[in-house]
């Protein structure tokens, strides 16, 4: 597997608070990496740092080897960097379709190939039956999994979610994880995961890096990370 | 109160759009036909009224379809219309009101696309984009004004009609008929150019970003660029639908550059529906024609009487009148959120 992506020192300063401490981090081709802290750990800035929404105070940011520290966010959409926003953000007053049909817009390719590309996306995140309905009507856990399929047919290559599984049900987490563990087996895809809900990452099988107080406390299997007793006390907040 | 005004009215215009063609086929068939019919004054008016639907069209295709309000829509009109008015003084081998025409498409597309670049690259969004439009309202109003050697100040300026040429032959304007034979494909002709843009994959981006910019933005297209692109589009029609207006009223004033004229045209556009370029047209249209109307039979209270149909329309409808029609045939959402 090689290297996709990589940051070296990576910090972000928030006037006097530091939200991000020089974290180095490594994610593979076709990795899933859940990214997990308490509240105020960094994790969201860390991510918008990787996605160009928030400009680094110091370090570098590699995808694929290139610097792209200092790229806008269109231009790293454009490489294949996708950022999917905490609450869902789709075009609610379009269809489906129509939603899946502009975000395949955004790089060069034909209709035929397009059209390829959505009935495979409706039919990985299970949304087909749906595609002519306005996205205003989807569930609220439909909606992220069609902001995920929008991500699919702009044909992302490394998926940024921040908490993708925030007010779903039970059974819509579940389905959730399967679904990127789909996206990575299946397709390829790489993916960093926001997350706080356990039974999620535990269904993910996916290593862990825990952020605590803008550095990277450990990075480990979800066993390993479950058992750490550093992690158990920055958690119940002794840390 | 401004987020509402700036942002997004209720229907869905999927079915709008599919059911709107009908309606336009119609309508552009019945105007066709009107002259044979009607009387001498209809058909000198009724091209006055199609070229401030051309103008509503350039607002809607902006506002409606790229969530961007513009009161700046009459400084291009008013640009193109003394354009037209300064060609008469041209002497050319071509003739000059066909370079006039060229020349305010393309003096209105480049103004807008000038300020669009600098404004959108910079993130100037809603409410504040609106102000600095209706600055250039203000500002073209007042040039004008100032300006009294070339434009003829508050007197304004005379302007004969135009001429058709096409080599040796050559057809009188003067004349209502040929004139309104002459605007009515134009209009038309605007109409199918700004639905063809809709369809277009520049269309689709755009109203990806009257929804939600920053996921278009994130999916990698450059917003500002699209953005300018509408307005300079949008600006270049103003400019076409001053210089045509110009030369059929044969007379071009500073008022026609004037908040109170970019106001008019924001109202056209809202009452006859701004996410349907027909309804943005006859918005325009019926309104002007109820306007004139009222002129006549209370010049007093014709303003109050517009304004009130303005606030009512408005609070029955969102989305205009269009819009009101477009939900009959608009897909139903379901009763309860399946899933």
């Amino acid at each position: 597997m090689a290297e996709l992506l990589r940051t070296a020192g990576l910090s972000k300063r928030f006037r006097g608070l530091i939200a991000n401490d020089a974290i180095d981090f490594a994610l593979q081709s076709g990795e899933v990496r859940c990214v997990i802290g308490p509240n105020g750990a960094g994790k969201t800035t860390f991510i918008s740092m990787i996605s160009g929404h928030q400009t680094p105070s110091a370090g570098r940011i590699f995808f694929r080897g290139r610097d792209v520290t200092g790229s806008s966010v269109t231009a790293r959409a454009q490489m294949g960097i996708a950022r999917k926003f905490q609450t869902p953000s789709v075009f609610d007053r379009l269809s489906l379709h129509a939603n899946l049909e502009l975000a395949s817009l955004g790089k060069r390719s034909t209709a035929a190939e397009r059209q390829t590309r959505i009935t495979e996306v409706l039919d990985i995140t299970r949304l087909a039956p749906f595609r002519h309905l306005p996205a205003s009507v989807l569930s609220h856990g439909q909606r992220q999994w069609l902001e995920v399929g929008m991500l699919l047919a702009n044909r992302a290559e490394l998926l940024l979610l921040d908490e993708p599984t925030a007010g779903m049900t039970a059974e819509e987490t579940h389905a959730t994880a399967l679904l990127i563990r789909r996206l990575a087996d299946a397709h390829h895809l790489s993916v960093i995961i926001i997350e706080h809900d356990i039974a999620f990452i535990r269904d993910l099988k996916a290593p862990v890096t825990v952020l605590h107080l803008g550095r990277v406390l450990m990075s480990d299997s979800f066993d390993a990370v479950a058992e750490n007793e550093q992690v158990r006390s920055v958690y119940l907040g002794q840390g | 109160m401004t987020r509402s005004i700036v942002a997004r009215p209720g229907a869905a215009n999927a079915g709008l759009l599919r059911s709107e063609t009908a309606v336009a086929v119609v309508v552009f068939f019945a105007l066709a036909l009107l002259p044979g019919v009607a009387s001498g004054y209809v058909v000198y008016i009724v091209p006055q009224y199609l070229l401030y639907g051309m103008l509503a069209m350039s607002l809607a295709l902006l506002w409606g379809f790229g969530g961007i309000l513009s009161f700046g829509q009459a400084a291009f009109f008013a640009l193109g219309a003394y354009a037209m008015g300064l060609a008469q003084h041209w002497d050319m081998a071509v003739n000059p009101a066909y370079v006039a025409l060229l020349i305010s498409i393309a003096v209105g597309g480049a103004l807008a696309g000038v300020v669009g670049y600098f404004l959108f690259s910079a993130g100037v969004r809603d409410v504040y984009f609106v102000l600095v439009t209706l600055a250039l309202s203000i500002m073209t109003e007042q040039i004008t004004i100032s300006q009294s050697d070339i434009t003829g100040g508050y007197n304004g300026m005379f302007i004969p009609r135009m001429s058709l040429t096409f080599g040796d032959a050559s057809l009188d304007l003067s004349d209502d008929v040929p004139m309104y034979y002459t605007i009515l494909p134009l209009t038309i002709g605007i109409y199918a150019l700004l639905r063809w843009v809709l369809a277009s994959r520049f269309g689709k981006v755009l109203i990806g970003i009257r929804e939600n910019e920053d996921r278009v933005l994130s999916l990698g297209f450059r917003t500002p660029l699209y953005k300018t692109a509408a307005f300079a589009i949008s600006g270049a029609i103003a400019g076409l639908a001053g210089a045509l207006y110009g030369t059929h009223a044969s007379f071009v004033s500073p008022s026609l550059a004037g908040v109170l004229f970019s106001t008019q045209v924001v109202v056209w556009v809202a009452i006859g529906g701004r996410e349907s370029l027909l309804g943005s047209l006859l918005g325009a249209v019926g309104v002007a024609a109820l306007s004139n109307y009222l002129t006549a039979i209370t010049p007093e209270y014709w303003q109050l009487v517009l304004g009130i149909v303005f606030v009512l329309v408005i609070m029955a409808f969102r989305g205009g009148v269009a819009g009101a029609l477009g939900g009959l045939t608009a897909p139903r959402r379901p009763e309860t959120e399946s899933g």
